[in-house]
């Protein structure tokens, strides 16, 4: 405001002629501005396509059941009810799938343990795909978990109050978020204190495979490369970006799925299936010519190919566990007042 | 997706019959993938090429 009544009195008193005015403006940015990466448009287009053929969907959804399976296991471990839960990023609802399963807990010292789906009072799957989040919305297992289908308008503004959720869950679709900081942020202001967040996404060198053999292939055929294989978060700025968002007691694991496939196509084919394919803003538009998918068949199966003519591609799956801040959690004790000497320990045995 | 065959699965069966070009053009590239350029491999591609045209027509 001051320097807006400054630029009037200096027009006003030190400017003779109007035709050499320069008008400046001072903007004040509502925050600092996000780096774009993925077509969030497209994303949501290719799953309503891959959700349309519901048969072939179905077909490939082994890893994001298997990934919701494991991650709802590490649910084991926390003895507690979870009146309200959020699954964020539902996909066709493959975590409220692994919370029905019987018997979750391998334990062999107790035969049968009961769903994961008696500790929680209500699950609200959230995506933005009306057609994969109802497509599996007359199986039964939906009559074993008190399940809310919510359609997003966008996944990076989650429309919730402070302090709703017992639970926070998402497997497998963070990798695909622009603002992932904002969002984690977001994640942890809608949980209630002391309560977690569990989340898997794919990170890492997930498809290195099929990004270096089509960069081979790119650059061969013709002369550049295009990107065809989505940025990834590594395991090492997980931990950051969960801290900044504010999450304590934090836990990241990651496991390497390796998947073999007969060629390079069924790879692909599957991975438009899954709504797998690529967002990226900067990527070349329309499909990849027949030239570069001939020559990367060729190149993927001599630089990476098994001994018994499969095609292995790698997804390496970041699992992440946080918590939101309580006055009554445990908390780490300060720097330097440790009173027992490790090295006695380790030496006494 | 569709009911009808894919164009995607006839390209895929059409190449598998290329094994052979394919390995050898996957091996001129792999032998030094740092210095790869454009049409470093031009010899071999054209035959893995040719092969995959003359099994699609067949099929």
């Amino acid at each position: 405001m001051q320097y807006l009544c400054r630029c009037k009195n200096f027009h006003e008193l030190a400017v003779p002629t109007p035709q050499t005015f320069r008008r400046t403006y001072a903007i004040h940015a509502a925050s600092a501005p996000t780096f774009q990466v993925f077509n969030r448009r497209t994303k949501w287009l290719q799953k309503e396509r891959a959700a349309s053929h519901v048969e072939l969907s179905r077909q490939a959804d082994y890893l994001k059941d298997e990934v919701a399976m494991r991650l709802c296991e590490r649910l084991l471990d926390i003895k507690r009810q979870f009146p309200k839960v959020l699954d964020l990023g539902a996909n066709s609802c493959n975590i409220a799938r692994a919370l029905t399963r019987e018997n979750p807990d391998p334990d062999p010292a107790r035969p049968v343990s009961p769903p994961l789906a008696t500790r929680i009072g209500e699950l609200v799957a959230a995506d933005s795909s009306h057609s994969l989040l109802y497509r599996d919305a007359d199986l039964s297992f939906n009559d074993a978990i008190n399940i809310t289908r919510e359609v997003l308008q966008d996944e990076e503004q989650l429309p919730y109050a402070p302090a709703t959720f017992d639970l926070v869950m998402s497997s497998l679709s963070l990798h695909w978020i622009n603002d992932l900081p904002s969002v984690l942020a977001q994640i942890n202001n809608i949980l209630k204190p002391d309560a977690p967040f569990l989340g898997a996404m794919l990170g890492g060198d997930t498809l290195y495979e099929l990004r270096t053999s089509l960069q081979l292939a790119d650059q061969e055929r013709k002369g550049g490369i295009s990107p065809h294989v989505s940025p990834l978060a590594d395991v090492r700025d997980v931990g950051g970006l969960m801290q900044r968002a504010g999450f304590k007691l934090l836990t990241v694991d990651v496991e390497d799925i390796i998947v073999d496939y007969p060629d390079t196509f069924a790879l692909m084919e599957d991975l438009q299936c899954m709504a797998e394919g690529n967002a990226i803003l900067s990527r070349e538009m329309g499909p990849i010519s027949r030239d570069v998918l001939l020559a990367n068949e060729g190149i993927y199966r001599e630089l990476h190919g098994n001994a018994d003519g499969s095609l292995p591609a790698t997804f390496r799956v970041i699992y992440m566990i946080g918590w939101r801040e309580s006055d009554d959690q445990a908390k780490p004790l300060p720097r330097g007042s440790g009173e027992v000497n490790l090295k006695d320990i380790l030496e006494s045995k | 997706m569709t009911p009808r065959s894919r164009p995607i699965k006839k390209f895929a069966v059409a190449v598998s019959h290329c094994s052979g070009e394919a390995s050898l053009y996957g091996k001129c590239i792999v032998t030094d993938y740092d210095g790869v350029h454009k049409d470093k491999c031009l010899r071999e591609f054209i035959k893995l090429k040719d092969c995959y045209l003359a099994a699609s027509r067949k099929a």
